[in-house]
């Protein structure tokens, strides 16, 4: 009979393997969950499969896809085999994440008031000014506590050598914390043997760390503010995510048109008349948060909101405008804000990143166009990029026609090798999928993450994409004490 | 509590009542049909068109179907999604309106509306044809777990109030709605009472109406065996102790108002309470006799116009996002009267929100 791990396929030479080493071993961390993995029969991985699919259905965590009658509700991916991290690497990603939102929030503070880093000249001041998430309507305004970024979602990823380096920051909604607790709990379920066998930290406290945060930022002296969470309603992707937090922290889940704004304060509508409300988690963008000052045709928002954030009678999270600092071309100047803030040198690495609007670069990328990945600076979801070894002659010269014409908008990096990990196919195959990680940061009064965060897994044979909408899963994290 | 979230409240218990009524009038439908089988042949379409008259309207099924029989008739009270009142359909919006207020609800109380949406879609108008009794018996037995789940789990706060006044004003609804029709249909002579061997049809029909409300063995605890029409309208409308007599029903979603508002007897601080006091009022001092008198129908098409105005109300008062203009109605406000076969439409979700 062969065995689950027989067949598995690291490729150690080409990519880091999370769970075999180099020479063909596994890394101590990971062996008991080997060995737990392989006394299961294909019948015990199909039943604990199934546990963990009703788990997830019964809970409501599906999202929709769209265009039929009825719409259909998928499973989000849940891949059965652990991610395991010990706790000195996670200290160190933690301090590294901590440096960097720090450094960040410093910027942004910055930027909106001041904006001494541009008198500096360490990022040329047309950079900043002119990218499409700055909000010069909030040059001036000092949010509760000069905090920002109150949740953050950085995408980690591992290259060959194993360094973590940072792919993206995430600092307007990020999206995913949901999944990281509901995937621990699935886990727990599904593996209580394998569970109790290991140290793992516990994740289960983000959502009363979230409400501390919140509460933390209030505008007003009440012991007991209050703390509303805004969602787009029921149709947003992300919404089981909204209401589950709400739930979680115990405050209400409003939509816009659930609150009112007058004389410059925020209140609820509720079935006794007016509620004030002090701080909102906003999980609407910018754009569409108030038809008064931003997009007129939003129908998610609330109008003059904004008005009563700039008056400080209302706190955001996150604050407006922090998009200008998760832009793709100012990522690559993040190692330099951090040295410019803290005057400490990064303890995460940026990928290596060249900017078409610096014409030393746009020489480098134009040349070399067929190894790497070019983003547009203001886009995601992989739109307007080019995948340098994917793509056609024709398409690469239309391209550079495309960088040529707005070198602003453009980014380029080289095709980066994620690591990889065990996760299964079906009941009985396993194979190597690329994963990356995403660690949640709070930031009320001082910066602080939960051991742990979302594993997202590229399900797809060979695929490079973790995205929930191109056949991407996620895995439980586990944070372990060795 | 946020006003939608109360609105949400209301509409996914009122849904799922509705859904619990479709598939008694079914179930007992399918069973009178085997009865009356053996006794006299089954004209099809005067056994099924009233089960339309009372759940849906005429003209939306006639525009879908040829005619009535069991399988068009039960596809389009259980399946059809272009019936805004077919179970799935009412399941479905229950959903819709759970999983808009899911952090406000318990847990099993999403699992249980949840359970019931997955377990329709998972079955096929030939199962609900080979096996009606287990298909109804278990729609019936989820509407009753959800209710009974909402009473352990979720607290007795107005948020719970809104829940009962949901299902009570539905419940009421559907009870003069089937009292009406089946009147309509089995009419008979003013104080003549049924003669056992003689009209054995009738009494096989009207114990299907008591047996649509469960209330059957409710009712003979009361009347004995002496099924007669005169009985049956005092027992389903006008009872005080049966749970899904029209009186009781307003009874208990008058309390639920009364909990939200503080009004109390003779003191009414609303619209609403104003509204729902005048219906129980009416109901509390009637007789038979005068139900007989204003005319059985014109007597439950009262109920059901008021019923209606409660519902406006109420929408004006608790759930619409704009400050309340509180007037005093008059006749001249009434609703024009559509008749049974229409009226369904006035109370849907979507109607009332275009206010």
């Amino acid at each position: 009979m062969t065995r689950l791990f027989d067949h598995y396929d690291a490729l150690p030479d080409r990519f880091f393997d999370e769970v075999i080493s180099r020479d063909g071993t596994p890394r101590v961390h990971y062996e008991k969950m080997m060995r737990r993995f392989i006394q299961l029969s294909p019948e015990d991985i199909r039943a604990r499969r199934e546990l963990v699919n009703i788990f997830f259905r019964n809970q409501g965590i599906t999202f929709t896809v769209y265009g039929v009658d009825e719409g259909i509700e998928r499973i989000f991916p849940f891949d059965l085999i652990p991610r395991i991290i010990p706790l000195p690497e996670w200290e160190t990603i933690e301090r590294g994440l901590i440096q960097r939102i720090t450094a960040l929030n410093e910027f942004l503070s910055d930027i909106y008031q001041g904006q001494k880093i541009l008198k500096d000249k360490i990022i040329p001041p047309e950079l900043v000014l002119g990218s499409k998430h700055f909000r010069r309507e909030f040059v001036g305004v000092r949010p509760p506590l000069g905090v920002y970024i109150h949740v953050t979602g950085s995408d980690l990823i591992r290259d060959d050598a194993g360094r973590y380096l940072v792919l993206e920051d995430n600092l307007r909604t990020p999206s995913g914390v949901s999944y990281m607790l509901q995937n621990r709990q699935a886990m727990k379920k599904a593996f209580p043997v394998l569970f109790d066998q290991y140290k793992v930290r516990p994740v289960d406290s983000y959502p009363q760390q979230l409400l501390k945060t919140l509460q933390e930022i209030s505008p007003s002296p009440k012991p007991d503010p209050k703390v509303v969470v805004l969602t787009p309603g029921i149709y947003n992707s992300a919404y089981f995510e909204h209401s589950y937090l709400a739930q979680q922290m115990g405050v209400q889940l409003t939509e816009g048109r659930d609150l009112v704004v007058n004389n410059n304060k925020v209140y609820t509508r509720t079935t006794r008349g007016l509620q004030r409300v002090d701080v909102i988690y906003r999980r609407v963008d910018d754009d569409f948060i108030d038809p008064l000052v931003f997009r007129p045709d939003s129908k998610l928002g609330v109008a003059g909101l904004i008005n009563a954030y700039r008056k400080g009678n209302v706190a955001l999270a996150n604050a407006i405008g922090t998009g200008v600092a998760d832009d793709k071309v100012i990522y690559s100047f993040v190692p330099d804000i951090i040295r410019y803030y803290l005057n400490e040198d990064p303890i995460l690495d940026n990928v290596e990143t060249w900017l078409a609007s610096n014409p030393k670069h746009l020489k480098h990328i134009l040349e070399n166009l067929d190894k790497l990945v070019v983003k547009a600076a203001n886009e995601s979801g992989g739109y307007g990029m080019l995948v340098g070894p994917e793509s056609t002659a024709a398409e690469r010269e239309k391209f550079a026609e495309k960088i040529v014409a707005n070198p602003r908008n453009y980014i380029a990096q080289p095709t980066i090798s994620l690591s990889r990990h065990p996760s299964f196919f079906n009941d009985n195959e396993i194979a190597a999928c690329h994963i990356d990680l995403r660690p949640y940061v709070l930031y009320g009064k001082t910066p602080s993450i939960v051991p742990g965060g979302l594993t997202r897994v590229a399900l797809k044979r060979g695929s490079l994409v973790v995205n929930s909408s191109q056949g991407g899963g996620s895995k439980d994290t586990w944070v372990i004490d060795i | 509590m946020l006003s939608r979230v109360a609105e949400s409240l209301f509409w996914m218990s009122r849904y799922f009542e509705r859904a619990e009524s479709t598939a008694r009038f079914l179930d007992v439908n399918f069973n009178l049909m085997l009865d009356l089988n053996s006794i006299t042949s089954v004209d099809h379409p005067n056994y099924w068109k009233p089960l339309i008259m009372v759940m849906s309207n005429l003209e939306n099924f006639d525009a879908h179907y040829q005619e009535y029989n069991v399988q068009t008739v039960t596809d389009y009270l259980v399946f059809n999604r272009q019936n805004s009142s077919s179970i799935l359909s009412s399941i479905s919006m229950a959903r819709e309106n759970a999983r808009s207020i899911i952090e406000s609800i318990s847990s099993e109380m999403w699992e249980q509306v949840n359970n019931l949406y997955h377990f329709l879609q998972s079955v096929s108008p030939q199962q609900v044809h080979t096996d009606p009794y287990s298909f109804y018996k278990e729609i019936k037995n989820a509407s009753h777990l959800f209710q009974g789940i909402t009473d352990n789990t979720f607290s007795r706060n107005e948020g719970w109030d809104f829940v009962q006044i949901g299902k009570y004003l539905e419940r009421a609804d559907n009870a003069a709605r089937l009292v009406d029709v089946k009147y309509h249909m089995l009419m008979p002579k003013r104080g003549q009472h049924l003669d056992l061997v003689k009209d054995s049809v009738d009494i096989i029909q009207w114990m299907a109406v008591l047996k649509s409300c469960s209330a059957l063995e409710a009712f003979r605890k009361v009347y004995l065996s002496k099924i007669d029409p005169d009985n049956i309208l005092r027992f389903l409308i006008l009872d005080r102790t049966f749970p899904r007599s029209i009186t009781f029903s307003i009874c208990a979603a008058q309390e639920a108002l009364w909990r939200i508002s503080g009004s109390s007897l003779h003191r009414y601080v609303n619209n609403v309470d104003r509204l729902i006091g005048k219906t129980d009022a009416e109901l509390s001092y009637t007789t038979v006799e005068d139900i007989y008198h204003k005319g059985v129908h014109e007597f439950l098409e009262e109920i059901e116009q008021g019923l209606i105005r409660i519902g406006e109300q109420l929408h004006l008062l608790y759930f619409a996002y704009h400050t309340p203009k509180i007037e005093p109605l008059d006749v001249s406000e009434a609703l024009p009267f559509t008749g049974v076969a229409g009226g369904r439409a006035n109370w849907s979700q979507s109607q009332q929100q275009q206010q």
